[in-house]
């Protein structure tokens, strides 16, 4: 039997992964009943479970998609491991290829391991690689979360009230404070999804990787996407159908996804597949 | 701020749960390999392992730290331990955290906040981790069989624009007035760059957001808006 499917390696994954569980579910019940301490809607926090589940549900797929890539040539274990505890999408396979190439592995992803002191080589390497955030975390933080924090709390606060009140001269003045609390995550959030935006629209990738560049099917994908969420939420809105709000966004990202199998198969396949950067 | 029975503050205790657990699973995750090692009686060569470390701790290092400081104003205390140590942070954990955060309407820096985002990424965290483990065990026979499936190979590859289309429609629409300059920047810079790396261009995005909010904010051009 292939030493990468043994049964002992499995407990070993098995072992960390029901830790990172744990202290999932650890957070979930203290962050719920501290909801309830604030007040917050019972109803309201249930659908934040509910909408993220769903949410997660087609990008956890992907996540086993890029498992299931890496099967091959590392077998089920240590990519499993990889991409459960801090592992990321587009991390992973770079870090194998990175590990592979050191150990003198041919072949890269296509050919499997069969060496044991190379696929123990490689779990090293892909671990020490990825785990630094966990290092510098515990220091940086709390202290960085606390500035946030205290950036939105000063806007409360009567003297920073009153940096924000329209002068005699009729001209309003507008402080950092007020920005933070008001623009400042909005901003942020506009910049991180509008990265993957422009990227869906104009970005380059592997020319060996399909569907890595912008092209027909990206730009297909997002359109679907963004109509599909318009128009649901429009609907729920006029409806008044609070129900659906929660469903919107799994749906609109469900439905994108399936529009890209269609018209993968509809489009003829030079029209489907082009990518004008590559 | 609401406080338990010692008087700690909610935040206080989250971090103090944080760095406990964050010290934990960095601890469990080392062991993986000394494991691995241990169970199939070998070592491999120290050469080899440094190697490999040193194509990748150039860049994945720097990112972790820059990520680190990027992610935790945005994930909340909670949220940013956990999704640290579960991972897929840009593309999962934190348009998780948004969406839950919009649904709920609550802001991201008051408590409310804190709570609803932890709550999202916490889920999110605990259905990756079923979905991925049942994947694994259930599955192992048939998962060549799977990742060699024509029919889901669009779908999967197409699961960015799919996810961000998604979540930036309502967003956009919202906050449409901040929204223009940083796309326009992004594309503008990826013309030039078509390859730059996603941690890259994310910090461009979010400087030339938050840079050009900032600038209309101070012209009085998002003084309806709030």
């Amino acid at each position: 039997m292939d030493f990468k499917y043994s049964l002992g390696l499995y407990l070993i994954a098995g072992a960390v992964i029901l830790f990172v569980l744990a202290q999932s579910i650890f957070f979930l019940v203290k962050a719920f009943k501290q909801g309830r301490a604030l007040g917050l809607d019972k109803s309201k926090l249930r659908n934040a479970i509910t909408s993220s589940a769903l949410f997660t549900i087609p990008s956890a797929l992907s996540i086993l998609a890029t498992i299931i890539a890496l099967v091959p040539a590392l077998g089920p274990v240590i990519p499993w491991v990889r991409l459960s505890v801090i592992g990321n999408l587009m991390y992973e396979t770079t870090a194998a290829e990175a590990a592979m190439e050191a150990f003198g592995h041919q072949g890269g992803m296509a050919v499997p391991v069969e060496d044991p002191k190379v696929y123990a080589g490689i779990a090293w390497v892909m671990t020490l690689g990825i785990c630094f955030s966990l290092v510098v975390l515990p220091f940086l933080a709390k202290p960085l979360h606390k500035k946030f924090l205290a950036a939105g709390k000063k806007k409360e606060e009567p003297t920073a009230e009153a940096t924000e009140a329209t002068p005699a001269d009729g001209k309003k003045k507008r402080s950092l404070n007020g920005f933070i609390n008001d623009f400042a995550t909005p901003a942020i959030f506009i910049g991180l999804i509008g990265a993957f935006i422009a990227r869906a629209i104009i970005g380059g990738g592997k020319p060996e990787t399909f569907g890595d560049g912008a092209g027909v099917l990206s730009i297909i994908t997002l359109v679907v996407a963004v109509v599909v969420s318009i128009a649901l939420e429009l609907l729920a809105k006029k409806l008044k159908l609070t129900w659906l709000e929660p469903f919107v966004m799994p749906i609109g990202m469900i439905i994108a996804m399936i529009a890209a199998i269609i018209f993968f198969n509809v489009l003829p396949e030079d029209i489907a597949m082009f990518e004008w950067r590559g | 701020m609401a406080k338990n029975k010692n008087n700690k503050p909610y935040i206080d205790r989250v971090h103090s749960w944080g760095r406990i657990s964050t010290i934990t699973a960095l601890c469990a995750l080392l062991m993986f390999p000394v494991a691995i090692c241990l169970y199939l009686d070998v070592f491999p060569s120290i050469n080899g392992i440094l190697s490999g470390l040193l194509k990748l701790i150039p860049t994945y290092w720097t990112v972790a730290v820059v990520e680190v400081i990027v992610y935790t104003p945005m994930l909340g205390a909670g949220g940013t331990y956990l999704s640290f140590v579960t991972g897929n942070i840009a593309n999962l954990k934190l348009p998780c955290a948004i969406n839950a955060m919009e649904g709920a309407d609550v802001k991201a820096n008051s408590e409310e906040g804190e709570v609803v985002s932890t709550i999202a990424i916490a889920t999110s965290s605990i259905v990756t981790t079923i979905i991925l483990a049942i994947g694994v065990i259930i599955f192992a026979p048939f998962l060549q069989s799977f990742s060699d499936n024509e029919l889901l190979k669009p779908a999967f590859a197409q699961v960015l624009p799919a996810l961000f289309g998604a979540l930036g429609a309502g967003y956009f629409i919202k906050h449409w007035r901040i929204s223009f300059f940083p796309i326009i920047i992004m594309i503008i810079v990826l013309v030039f760059a078509p390859t730059m790396g996603a941690s890259t261009l994310l910090f461009v995005g979010i400087v030339a957001s938050v840079g050009g909010a900032l600038f209309m904010y101070k012209k009085g051009m998002l003084d309806r808006v709030k």
